[in-house]
């Protein structure tokens, strides 16, 4: 079998690559997937599977000698000092890191447009945001720039930008790739994704990222009761799951198909679903608010011109360095935990995060696994018809499940609705990633990823 | 009657390789911001890996301190800014510490009192801001270093109790070879909490006291403050709750801040750590780094070699040395006389020469070699003493210098018949005194026979000849 890579040597001689760097220049000139561009660097070990593929890497994960903004003006000028455990695994594989892509502010949006350092256009529509938070990610995949583009999953960053922009989006089981490299945003739910322009390149792309890594103490190694490949019993959402009428559309279609393929479609009911979008902004939000402590100019990053005493300069470094979204979460997590107040919130929110994993556990006694949508919309404009900060957030109620309960879920093109892909996802037991790829390998072979018009080099 | 309640806070750097959550090296004294990561700095994007010599240490002391060792240990952040704490929060323990419930035992007065040991738990320790003008100076190579830190109950009522369980926790953790107890330096350090209420009352208004860089200050701080505060109660006041430093120029305590601190450290488990669950092999690993104690092995010194409190007291001190002593005896040699050398003689000249045992010319073997010699009546005491200087300035074992510079003890009756003829011939006034009844010029003819022999001559055997001679 032919490797899913064969057509994407595109760094592999001189002439290939001057052609490549063209398309790129020309394609992000458009959308704005990338922060930072260079094809030129060292190319990786010579002979791996990966030999003279660019990929490129969300700016929340750490390459050595490019960038690591997360889309903050407050890292705007740090150049990361080492290289993520994930990136180091696919370089070893001679996968050459192409550039770094676009996100909303430390992972934290569902657009993109809360970077500060740029704006990331819908390749199926440019007035249409990207979606987020890995938004650059998911784009530079639909648009052919690369053919796969690492990503960072808290709540469905990568799930819900790949929906919107037409591509594959993988979120592993929470610790099966390593996080050493990753910038943190809620530690317990964060990811290192994959968006991808075919099933076959995602889950290439995750077998060599994953597996067990000293630096990161949370990460393992799936252990001999890992599900298998196999699935016949689908779970899927009754009731008024309040989507859009296109996704709607979309949803129905991909549950007609798999019955159509002698799968067992069955109605489940998560009980906690209410529970997902708040039990997720208290985590999220308190981990977030340590996480994001350390930068205060001192080491590195946006310093103010001047200060009084260190703890001026740390107060404007974050004022001046955060955007107003970020603040808001900082501001939120401090909140929730603060001393008398924990059991209120962020202890209540632990324990209904313990309900929640139990509630998959049942679920998963059912089925082998669930369909569900990934958002609600499709790419939404921005301004006037688009969605308000809050909106965004309510909207997360199909992504976070999968953070939370630390499971594995696969986002896919499932349809194109006036003119915009509509993702659909799948979740499965912890490490069961290989059972993900196969459902929706199937579903891949009747319909084949749709590209977005303008944007079709030879070879995506 | 008053009753005073005093509790420490302790903190020791452990003696490990590399940091806790990193594996730059853990070491002191080097450039500034040499020893230092991405991890340690605080990176974006880093993650920390716990140290298993750093957790192994740990549970060593908490077994040491007869605590309950946690079977789970759960790492959390205490989130505070700080520009010395790379990340704004120290990863440490809060409500799952490694070690509860423990006790050390304080001797004082002639009462043993035994002090609950609250808890212990792992933190990393953070770095060091100088103030140098208008500038503040970070250096980050003690960032991210292990420490430990013991909490103690307020159990105690006089500083002198503080000051000997320190000197005891010290004793200990240097046995354990987990830290080396710097006070001065730093490697070990010490907050002390005291409050006095009427006798019976329970506990008063806790004063914590900083700022105490030896175990003398703890105690002299601490007494200082028992004394303020039943002043304050005499006179019908209140005692201010608050954080007081010690200052150690005019020995008196004096507020640092009074505003009983509102800071809410915000704890939360650590996502990046899993909690620590020490497993069967783990704690066999932790006792086989468990040795015997000092308060054990003075106990067992006194009862096995028959050496005295004082003795005993010093030769334990240091393990080293304690060490050295029961290697010492266990050559053959006499264990009282080997506990008076090296309480004594063998001390002098460390001190003098202000060296440690330990890498010296003297070795155990040595030590005995030259116990052996004089027990054996080759040479005589004061003999012995030169040859213990000549251990030391030549680096040579006892047999060989007596040897070479010919001191073997003269003990050849007709050699030494021939000298006491000598000396009677020489001194023949001094001869016929002894003979006429006076004994008292046996010692000088004596003396003169040691002069001519530089001290060579066996005493014994002169005088024996010398009566002999001269028969009396």
């Amino acid at each position: 079998m032919e490797s899913p890579f064969a057509r994407w040597r595109v760094l592999s001689d001189a002439a290939a690559r001057k052609k490549y760097e063209a398309y790129v220049k020309e394609a992000d000139a458009n959308i704005g997937a990338f922060l930072e561009f260079d094809a030129g660097r060292p190319e990786g070990r010579p002979g791996g599977c990966l030999e003279g593929v660019p990929f490129a890497v969300k700016d929340i994960i750490a390459v050595k000698g490019f960038h690591l903004t997360c889309g903050s003006k407050i890292l705007q000028n740090l150049v990361s000092p080492y290289t993520a455990t994930a990136v180091e695994k696919l370089a070893a594989e001679g996968g050459i890191v192409v550039g770094k892509t676009n996100m909303d502010e430390f992972g934290m949006g569902s657009s993109t447009d809360n970077s500060a350092l740029g704006k990331t256009n819908n390749p199926w529509d440019g007035r249409r945001v990207s979606g987020g938070s890995s938004g650059g990610s998911a784009a530079a995949v639909a648009a052919g720039m690369v053919p796969f583009a690492l990503g960072s999953d808290t709540g469905g960053s990568v799930r819900q930008p790949a929906a919107f922009c037409g591509v594959y989006g993988l979120k592993p089981t929470y610790g099966a790739v390593s996080r050493y490299g990753l910038v943190a945003y809620a530690s317990s739910l964060d990811v290192v994704g994959v968006c991808a322009c075919s099933v076959g390149i995602a889950r290439d792309v995750f077998e060599l990222m994953r597996g067990q890594d000293e630096k990161d103490q949370s990460s393992l190694d799936p252990g001999p009761d890992a599900p298998g490949p196999d699935a016949k019993v689908i779970g899927v959402l009754g009731g008024d799951l309040g989507l859009d009428p296109a996704v709607e559309r979309a949803y129905r279609a991909a549950i007609g198909f798999y019955k159509s393929k002698g799968f067992e479609l069955k109605e489940i009911t998560l009980a906690m679903a209410e529970y997902y979008v708040p039990v997720y902004y208290t985590i999220a939000t308190a981990e977030a608010s340590a996480n994001l402590a350390r930068y205060t100019g001192i080491r590195y990053g946006y310093r103010p011109a001047c200060a009084e005493n260190p703890e001026e300069l740390t107060r404007r470094a974050r004022s001046e360095g955060f955007g107003d979204e970020v603040k808001l979460r900082i501001l939120l997590g401090t909140y929730v935990l603060r001393s008398g107040f924990q059991d209120q919130y962020y202890q209540r929110a632990q324990r209904l995060r313990q309900a929640i994993r139990a509630d998959f556990d049942n679920a998963f006694t059912r089925a082998d696994v669930i369909l569900t949508p990934v958002f609600p919309t499709q790419a939404f404009l921005r301004g006037q018809g688009g969605l308000d900060q809050f909106q965004q957030k309510l909207a997360d109620r199909f992504t976070t499940a999968a953070n939370l309960a630390g499971l594995p879920a696969f986002s896919f093109p499932a349809a194109v609705e006036d003119g915009l892909p509509v993702g659909m996802q799948f979740l499965a037991p912890a490490f069961g990633e290989a059972r993900l790829f196969e459902v929706v390998r199937l579903y891949e072979e009747n319909f084949p990823r749709p590209l977005p018009p303008r944007y079709k080099p030879e070879w995506s | 009657m008053y009753q005073s309640f005093i509790g420490l806070e302790i903190h020791i750097q452990l003696l490990t390789e590399s940091k806790v959550f990193c594996g730059c090296t853990n070491r002191f004294g080097d450039e500034p911001n040499t020893n230092v990561c991405p991890v340690c700095m605080g990176y974006p994007g880093v993650l920390p890996a716990l140290n298993a010599q750093a957790i192994r240490l740990s549970y060593v002391v908490a077994r040491a301190l007869n605590c309950e060792m946690s079977p789970q240990a759960v790492f959390e952040r205490k989130n505070y800014f700080y520009p010395d704490m790379p990340k704004n929060y120290q990863i440490s323990q809060f409500s799952s510490p490694l070690g509860r419930n423990g006790w050390i035992d304080v001797a004082y007065n002639g009462k043993t009192r035994r002090v609950r040991i609250h808890e212990i738990h792992l933190e990393e320790d953070a770095g060091k801001m100088i103030h140098a003008g208008d500038m503040s100076l970070l250096d980050y190579n003690r960032a991210g270093t292990p420490l430990l830190e013991i909490v103690t109950e307020p159990d105690m009522e006089f500083g002198e109790e503080a000051e000997i369980l320190l000197q005891d926790f010290r004793r200990t953790i240097r046995y354990l070879g987990v830290c080396d107890g710097n006070m001065e330096e730093g490697s070990m350090r010490c907050d002390a909490n005291v409050s006095v209420n009427l006798e019976g009352r329970g506990l008063g208004r806790k004063v914590e006291i900083k700022n105490l860089n030896s175990s003398r200050f703890v105690k002299m701080a601490l007494n200082y403050e028992i004394g303020r505060q039943k002043e304050i109660l005499d006179k019908g006041g209140k005692v201010v709750q608050e954080t007081r430093l010690w200052n150690e120029n005019r020995d008196v305590t004096e507020t640092m801040r009074t505003k009983e601190s509102a800071h809410d450290y915000r704890y939360f488990p650590e996502p990046d750590l899993p909690a620590f669950v020490p497993d069967a092999e783990f704690l066999a690993q932790v006792d086989r780094g468990l040795v015997e104690l000092p308060a054990a092995r003075r106990e067992r010194f006194v009862k096995d070699y028959g050496v005295n409190e004082a003795a005993a007291d010093f030769l334990i001190n240091e393990k080293g040395t304690a060490d050295f002593y029961e290697e010492v005896a266990a050559l053959g040699a006499d264990p009282g006389a080997a506990a008076s050398w090296l309480q004594f003689d063998v001390r002098k000249i460390l001190n003098r020469e202000n060296r440690e045992l330990a890498g010296s010319p003297l070795t155990a073997a040595r030590l005995a070699q030259l116990l052996s010699l004089l027990s054996g009546g080759r040479i005589h005491g004061k003999i012995a003493k030169q040859v213990l200087e000549a251990v030391f300035a030549e680096d040579k074992d006892p047999g060989l210098i007596i040897r070479e510079k010919g001191w073997e003890q003269m003990d050849d009756a007709a050699e030494l018949a021939a000298l006491v003829d000598r000396a009677l011939a020489a001194n023949a006034k001094a001869a016929a005194a002894v003979k006429a009844g006076d004994a008292k010029p046996l010692g000088f003819l004596v003396g003169q026979i040691m002069k001519a022999t530089q001290g060579r001559a066996q005493p014994q055997m002169v005088q024996e000849l010398l009566k002999e001679k001269l028969g009396i």
